[in-house]
């Protein structure tokens, strides 16, 4: 009888709750979200707000006495939460937009043209931010966001190792880098000299640019497969073949490839690996150090990546929104974030302050002044998954890089027409 | 049960522990990793047991949830979801043991509702739920899974291998089809009521999407939720989020042992109902 | 004497519930198959074109969905017998004794099951690390002049690896609705047999086994649903690689259809996975019925 004393409990606790849950579902329509209510604007933003973002609105409603209500969303989910957004057309006032989401919302009509205020703002001109970042926010010559953080990719490398076979401050060219990998692997089986990342779906379209290869051209035009493009490839291919590169994801940490004996004593990559070395690593303090690119046969441009800030079509407080973006991208605001989040300001003015003179972070500043972003159009995701599947066949299935290239160039512009 | 001797149980014993020590590893490490530091759960030499207990991860956690907010949300969740094993089991029982018109035809329609992505049907399903207003209330968090072909499919099997007879006593009594079920059914069903329950409990307890999507406010987020917000866009700070995880699983713990109880009460062992 | 009504009664409530969120957007897939959805049109219904059967053709001459077909089968055909098997011995083994300690025993077969998936993803990945300094199991097997293995990294052994590891995550599930079934033998049906000498053996093997007919069928049938839906292993662990030699139909599902917006397409693969299991429910409680 003990069992149905508990299924009784159960029974009366879910009526209860029940009954909570239709008196706060009265209130909670009463309040709203913020839509239609003008005194109150809603924002989305990724990853955990409270702690980052929450300072900043709140002196925004000290300034202008209006209430901001702000909903992190789990970066896991983001994609699931923009899509039912756009489904239902019930979005909020501002939303975060990473730069590669931009076309495919765009051309869905989610987010409002903003031109008008971008050319009448000063604040908000786009003379402000940087070049590879304000790129993601024009479409045929209209605007439909602000940019709010950066991010580029640069050169780790253990400057103790390096010292090792000659390039103290690290390889400056792609000669170079070719050499210093090959002579760091020379160190036994299990070393390598540079990390070949597998699906990082910029990796070998920024080396192709840094040889003079386009991706797509003016035309709308696939060039995967210009000589440029396959010499590029070829380069990256050749790390591997001599070893200088594992053919595989090893599957450890950074503190495991990176620190200690270093295994795979450089890698490109974002400026969030700066507090993942320093959180995760203990013994390499001193023996690391960021640099720009090395130099290609063209350039040394890198990636851009970051998140804009839009307005969601159907906003009541178009004028409100962007009265919060003018504050969110304010220098202030961006040096709240950053101290925050480690996000690096997309307004070029605020790396004048003082935490970008820091060595590392200052690399990343100077990378961004050559950096551009990827074909910002809806179909990137499926072209640069495309690009995955062949440099997996090429790097760890030894195909034929022309070849591959060839096949790769045509999927990508059945998928772009 | 069958009957074995002392020698025999010892065997089964020490294989059973043999092979469940290998089967506890990734809990433990879990379970271990929260007392560590991050830079001790990614270094190169990993130890099961940390080299210096610490409670950071559990502060840092409890300082950055929401967590009032959020663990209240998270009980009324899972307390709504049981409604959905009662729900499940009344199904259950009239496809065990009544014949009616479009039997087959609705079990097999049962059947296939398990056998669909459920990627294909959230959008859908947000639509529906947007359209009878109940976006922003826990009815519409709950609502989409609250009944689901697994349970039904189980309390059918279940009740399948009961014995007629066993009801038809009570119904030469005079008792109503509720009163059967209610009363002989649900009773003599306790093992698989409990193991339906842990798995009740367990899915509302680790309800992650609905919450997130129904709610235009985080007041209505729920546990998992604010443990998946601590992640951040690059890397993962582990030993926060084995801190979390081994948070989340301790009431999940408790459950079991305590439903365990009631997998292990066969009818014919009870026999008192 | 049974009522006729109560019947609806009991599974109305249920049934229109699966109606409503299940069975509905099965039918709105189904439609949106037919058509070229993706972002645009989710948007602004003006924007969706009915292609007609372009993407079931699509996606059958999609060389990766065929590959990710081959792949889920080779998970269905080599874990569902492994699952229903471990998780049967590991039921009677803890059934026959009774003290605290073989209760103890099912908390940790189930712990798979309550272990936060990137615990799961982490210790596997270390477990599983093609370096012979660094992965356990290569470590352990090179004590007995094994060379390393790339469970993850070697495409002949990558598929068998998640099977191992999704093995070992379902077991405890199904351990327990063993558990809960075993229940049910009355005690007497031993105690008969053992009187006309019956070996445990034979104890297991005509009454155990063959009282768990229907708790049997559950597992089996749900458990070829649920690897043929095959998808969280492959996903935190290979991400399908290499070379799509772990891709399951669900991960391609996923992949191509929901991360990049075109939903006709994810729709007409899902519907196509949809029909494939339930013919192969069909079959398998057809099969069932004549056993009986």
């Amino acid at each position: 009888m003990k069992f149905n004393k508990l299924a009784l409990g159960t029974t009366s606790l879910v009526a209860m709750s029940l009954l909570a849950a239709c008196g706060s579902s009265d209130d909670s329509a009463s309040d709203g979200s913020g839509e239609g209510s003008s005194d109150t604007l809603s924002v989305w933003v990724m990853g955990d707000g409270n702690e980052v973002t929450q300072p900043i609105f709140d002196s925004f409603t000290e300034e202008t006495g209006i209430e901001v209500n702000a909903q992190s969303i789990p970066w896991s989910a983001v994609h699931d939460r923009l899509l039912t957004a756009v489904a239902s057309g019930e979005g909020p006032d501002v939303v975060q937009m990473g730069s590669t989401y931009m076309a495919e919302f765009v051309d869905a009509g989610a987010l409002m043209d903003i031109t008008e205020y971008v050319e009448s703002e000063e604040e908000l001109s786009t003379d402000n931010f940087f070049e590879g970042n304000v790129e993601t926010t024009v479409f045929d010559e209209n605007y439909y966001a602000v940019p709010w953080y950066t991010e580029t990719r640069a050169l780790y490398y253990r400057t103790d190792l390096l010292e090792e076979v000659g390039y103290p401050e690290g390889p400056s060219n792609w000669d170079e880098l070719y050499d210093a990998a090959t002579k760091l692997s020379d160190r036994g089986d299990d070393y390598y000299g540079f990390t070949i990342p597998l699906n990082e779906q910029t990796f070998g379209p920024m080396f192709a640019k840094q040889n003079g290869s386009e991706i797509i051209d003016d035309e709308g035009k696939a060039v995967m497969n210009e000589p440029e493009f396959v010499e590029a490839i070829d380069y990256l291919n050749s790390f591997v073949e001599s070893g200088a590169s594992p053919s595989q994801d090893l599957g450890i940490e950074i503190s495991q490839s990176f620190g200690g004996e270093g295994i795979n004593p450089m890698f490109i990559s974002g400026p969030w690996m700066i507090s993942a070395i320093q959180d995760q690593t203990t013994d390499i303090e001193g023996k690391w150090a960021v640099r720009t690119l090395p130099e290609g046969p063209v350039s040394n441009v890198s990636n851009t990546g970051g998140a804009n800030l839009a307005v969601w079509n159907n906003s009541d407080n178009p004028d409100e929104a962007i009265q919060l973006i003018e504050h969110m991208t304010s220098t202030d605001s961006m040096l709240t974030y950053y101290e925050n989040s480690s996000s690096l300001p997309a307004r070029m003015a605020t790396w004048d302050e003082e935490p970008f003179q820091d060595e590392n972070v200052a690399v990343f500043g100077e990378q961004l002044e050559n950096s551009e972003h990827m074909p910002v159009i809806a179909e990137w995701d499926r072209v640069s998954q495309a690009y995955i599947t062949s440099f997996e066949q090429i790097i760890v299935g030894g195909a034929d890089v022309q070849e591959t290239l060839d096949n790769l160039n045509q999927e990508v512009q059945t998928i772009i027409d | 049960m069958i009957n074995i001797n002392r020698k025999l149980k010892i065997t089964i014993g020490v294989v059973l522990g043999i092979w469940g020590l290998i089967t506890v590893i990734p809990f433990a490490w879990m379970i271990l990793s929260a007392f560590k530091t991050n830079p001790e759960i990614v270094s190169a030499q990993p130890n099961l047991l940390p080299n210096e207990w610490t409670l950071d991860n559990f502060r840092e956690l409890f300082e950055r949830l929401n967590f009032d907010v959020y663990l209240l949300n998270t009980v009324i969740i899972t307390a709504l979801s049981f409604i959905g094993l009662l729900l499940n089991a009344m199904a259950g029982f009239a496809f065990a043991h009544y014949d009616f018109k479009m039997k087959n035809f609705l079990f097999v329609l049962v059947l296939a509702t398990m056998m669909i992505p459920g990627q294909v049907t959230m959008i859908p399903v947000y639509l529906l739920l947007n359209q009878i207003g109940l976006t922003n209330t826990y009815l519409g968090i709950v609502l989409p899974g609250l009944t689901g072909a697994f349970g039904i499919f189980l309390f059918r099997q279940f009740f399948s291998s009961i014995s007629e007879e066993f009801f038809e006593a009570a119904r030469l009594d005079g008792a109503s089809d509720f009163y059967v079920f209610f009363r002989v059914a649900l009773p003599l069903s306790k093992p698989i009521i409990a193991v339906q329950g842990i798995l009740t409990f367990i899915g509302g307890w680790n309800s992650f999407l609905w919450p997130l999507i129904i709610a235009n406010d985080q007041r209505f987020y729920t546990l998992s939720v604010g443990l998946q917000l601590l992640q951040g866009q690059h890397g993962t700070n582990y030993a926060l989020q084995m801190a979390g995880a081994a948070f989340m699983v301790v009431p999940i713990l408790i459950i079991f042992i305590i439903f365990q109880k009631y997998i292990l009460t066969g009818f014919n062992i009870s026999g008192g109902k | 004497m049974k009522s006729k009504k109560a019947p609806y009664f009991f599974i109305a409530p249920a049934i229109g519930l699966l109606l409503t969120f299940s069975i509905f957007p099965i039918i709105l897939a189904l439609i949106i198959s037919f058509t070229d959805m993706s972002l645009a049109g989710l948007a602004d219904y003006s924007r969706i074109n009915f292609t007609g059967l372009q993407n079931y053709q699509n996606i059958l001459q999609d060389s990766v969905f065929l590959k990710s077909i081959t792949n889920t089968l080779f998970y269905v055909i080599f874990g569902v017998p492994l699952v229903i098997l471990f998780s049967l011995t590991i039921a009677i083994l803890i059934n026959m004794g009774k003290s605290r300690y073989f209760s103890f025993m099912r908390v940790v077969f189930y712990s798979p099951s309550i272990t936060n998936i990137v615990a799961v993803a982490i210790v596997w990945a270390f477990l599983f690390n093609p370096s012979q300094s660094i992965g356990l199991i290569n470590r352990v097997i090179g004590t007995i002049g094994i060379e390393p293995i790339g469970w993850l990294t070697d495409t002949g052994v990558s598929k068998i690896s998640l099977v191992i590891l999704a093995v070992w995550r379902s077991i405890g599930i199904n351990m327990l609705i063993f558990s809960a079934a075993l229940q049910n033998i009355p005690a007497s049906m031993y105690e008969a047999a053992e009187l006309d000498g019956a070996t445990k053996w034979e104890q297991i093997r005509f009454i155990t086994v063959p009282q768990l007919k229907f708790s049997t069928s559950f597992v089996t049938i749900t458990t070829i649903i649920g690897w043929l839906q095959f998808f969280e292993e492959p996903f935190v662990m290979t991400e399908g690689g290499p070379l799509n030699s772990t891709t399951s139909v669900a991960l391609f599902i996923y992949r191509n259809g929901f991360q990049n917006n075109q939903f006709g397409y994810a729709a007409a693969g899902s519907l196509l996975l949809f029909v494939v299991i339930i013919c192969a429910t069909l079959v398998q409680l057809r099969l069932q019925r004549r056993a009986d």
